[in-house]
């Protein structure tokens, strides 16, 4: 089959690429769709590439992509930091934002990808643009997600969400609240109502000029097949969950390379204390000198061997101990089995890969849901969490020593490891299984809900309840009037002589 | 690992033989425990049985069997059939707890189970005799079912099942409900407990008996790890699920055997008309005389030779095309290219069995959740469901008639089972990975939702709610307040002046 991917830029696009790639070995057509500017999306010998033009600049994209970054390195208080934090989330979603209007405003690319007559479109919806393109050419899609914030995919899927054992995003919360944290739980998606709003509307009105008539972000979304949730629950907690929800968390470690000859004399000279891999992302490139002279500080007080994804300048005060390399093939690295611990930004790649090879972590969330990947590792004893703000060194030395040296964090991570890797079918096997099969049946409508198609109210059956209760308090009027006028007959006179007894006493 | 299997007489224990053997072939030691009065439960190679004395006879098993198929074709009133059903399931199952109640209390027979030291049990919850063993031995437990009634398993498994769009079991609702049907659907929501009670309420006391802690049915069935569901999306409503639900519809239809020579000869011999196959399942045995002759007569009217599985008297007018026959291999049958048509009760063994060998239905449901399945396939256009009270030898003809030969039910029926195979892993392998996945990791606590540990209330946040609306209100209350008295103030002059004048005037 023919197959349109529309993917997310960034570590989003990695782990997509692994299933366009396997798809392609099965011998589908796969074109993905990306504007001129990218940063990982590049030409592939497995898939066609077609870009169309966008109205900026790789310089100016990669400017404000760091700018984003020093932000998060700023010490400020909460307002700001909130603040400046939607900032970027509106710059972001606005250079977004553009970059699909450019595309859905391109008549001749959009006759063409008409003409191709694709089977299904691949998407990340993430950025609503490829439903969007999908709706409009009239094809099935499959979703390829961590999440949508704000709680946008429970809506799409319709599936419940409970905000008494279900942490929303950014809370920090685990599945057990107390009475105040379920509190927390329940106001802080209000907080967030208003960055979605801003991200998102412009897409329904995007939307609504293409297909020509009025709809909301949830309604086009909500047309998606299958959604594929990079999740599973040994990461997540367990929560309702809908029949074309499919998860897949792990994907991205489960192709494995052999070591380059570089990577393998670092690991073979480590000797027995082995090697913490560090890495904080593709995002993160520099760390403010102070912040990187502490942390440099501190991997040299422990014996292992360091490998530090760092693209910045070289600390002075660098030991021998920490190898500074422009790259490093984490998941491959993290296999090895002198792997002793991961230093990560958190993100949910890096957190899988770490759950997979087992290897305990430190973890320093710099933003999104990276704070709360982090707690749910923490709180399964897998791993330390840092305020990579605040800390010293001293505080990343205990915390790497403590992973390393306390067997039980690399108890708990094993544990996690053997029961996410205890599965019926790998991930990309089942990635793969559910493209093919919206390609085979052109959608799965029979997994689409009824829900959909009933109005709030009719979905939590208050007109029902009022109907019902409308019945029952007329009956137990009719009851009760009935009663007192019997009652009235019957003792009628009896009342009557007290009332004329009691008027006389007056 | 060593599995200890609790199952339940009927058809119910029929397609969990086939985990059974799978298992056992797999190297694990297996052994079914069952009263010594069972009818479809017996030795097998590939278990060890051990059976359990217990207050009454095989031939009281039998005569309940037999008595419930009778019962269907009694021409009674609809209230007398209410009260005749409900005595009778008290009947029953009383009998039934007796049995329950018997092996619980051999505390010999108990204490050799406790000897064994099982990795997990296997049982089918319809009955939650299993589930009290489970507990007393503290042995994580994998639940085989199609459905617990009255949402018992719902309740259990914490899952949410919104009344709109949810049809609830014996409401013959569809996904997609009118008005009435939805406040039908609310009504049943809210008597079913009372029908259930009787049932199920004995078992809590048992289990608060032998347990010896205060327990509900709910918690006797709630800690259970894994929940095999003999059910999938394609004859099913999509709804919401929790992670440690899985479906294994159709489990039952995967082996298939060469027909035998007797049944090769019958179907050889059909000709270009082909077989319909006719069967009404296990529990009946005997159908009234004249609705037998009806039924005769009918099936004389058509081309196809009619294998009929019956052991009742043989109907006078019964034609040449028509085959009466003790037994017959019903999936075989199903399977082989000249299978017209299947007439049913619609039991949910059945119906997988007509969805996967994609031969379109006749329904006769007769009792329990048969008129639900029937009226699932009619909706889809799979099936035509008859009532066999009323119906007359011409509404069985016609039937028969259009599922034959108008296309559209074959195409439907085979839509459903080109969509009911295509699955990335087969049911029977998903069940044994299932149980053995509980036996490597003895349970999966990781799967259970928080909502266990939450009160009702909290569960809904009604105390959440409850608090911030206090708030809001005495903000409300705190504003409205002050305001009033800076009014006072400020206009208080003016105000009494009017007041004053006000006053004048009068």
């Amino acid at each position: 089959g023919k197959v349109l991917v529309f993917p997310m830029e960034g570590s989003h696009w990695l782990s997509m690429r692994d299933v366009v790639r396997e798809l392609h070995a099965r011998g589908h057509q796969a074109v993905v769709l990306a504007p001129e500017v990218t940063v990982h999306i590049k030409e592939e010998d497995f898939f066609t590439l077609q870009t169309y033009p966008v109205p900026y600049t790789r310089q100016g994209f990669r400017q404000q992509m760091m700018r984003n970054i020093k932000v998060v390195f700023e010490t400020g208080n909460y307002v700001k930091t909130f603040l400046e934090t939607s900032e970027i989330l509106k710059n972001i979603s606005t250079v977004l934002l553009r970059s699909c209007m450019n595309l859905l405003h391109n008549g001749s690319l959009l006759q063409h990808l008409n003409s191709s007559s694709f089977d299904m479109v691949l998407t990340d919806p993430v950025i609503p643009c490829g439903q969007v393109l999908a709706k409009y050419l009239g094809i099935p899609t499959v979703f390829f997600l961590r999440y949508i914030p704000c709680g946008i995919d429970s809506e799409a899927t319709q599936c419940p969400k409970p905000s008494s054992y279900i942490p929303n995003l950014l809370t920090m919360l685990s599945d057990h609240m107390t009475f105040l944290q379920r509190v927390k739980n329940m106001l802080y998606p209000l907080a967030l109502k208003y960055i979605c709003h801003f991200s998102f509307t412009r897409y329904e009105s995007l939307a609504s000029e293409l297909l020509q008539r009025e709809v909301s972000l949830v309604e086009v979304l909500s047309h998606a097949s299958v959604w594929l949730f990079r999740g599973d629950f040994v990461f997540d907690y367990p929560r309702p969950v809908m029949p074309n929800m499919v998860f897949i968390g792990g994907i991205n470690c489960v192709i494995k390379k052999p070591l380059s000859q570089e990577f393998e004399a670092y690991v073979n000279a480590s000797g027995e204390h082995g090697i913490v891999v560090f890495s904080l992302g593709s995002m993160v490139s520099e760390i403010p000198e102070k912040k990187a002279m502490e942390i440099a500080e501190a991997l040299g007080r422990i014996p292992q061997t360091l490998l530090w994804r760092y693209t910045g300048t070289r600390p002075s005060n660098l030991a021998k101990n920490t190898i500074l390399v422009k790259w490093l093939p984490q998941n491959d690295l993290l296999g090895h089995p002198k792997a002793r611990a991961f230093i990560t930004h958190s993100g949910s790649h890096g957190i899988y890969e770490g759950i997979c090879n087992g290897v305990p972590m430190v973890m320093m969330p710099l933003f999104g849901d990276q704070m709360d990947n982090a707690k749910r590792m923490e709180t399964r004893g897998a791993g330390v969490t840092l305020n990579v703000l605040e800390m010293t060194a001293d505080d990343l030395e205990n915390a790497l020593k403590t992973v390393i040296n306390n067997k039980s964090y690399k108890e708990n991570i094993m544990r996690l490891s053997s029961l996410h890797k205890d599965r019926p079918i790998e991930p990309l096997d089942l990635a793969v299984f559910w493209v093919e099969y919206v390609m085979r049946h052109k959608g799965a409508p029979h997994l689409r809900p009824a829900a959909h198609d009933l109005t709030w109210y009719q979905y939590h059956s208050l007109d029902v309840i009022g109907f019902l209760l409308a019945i029952v308090l007329t009956v137990v009027f009719i009851v009760y009037k009935s009663c007192a006028y019997g009652c009235r007959k019957c003792f009628g006179g009896k009342g009557r002589v007290k009332k004329s007894h009691k008027s006389k006493t007056h």
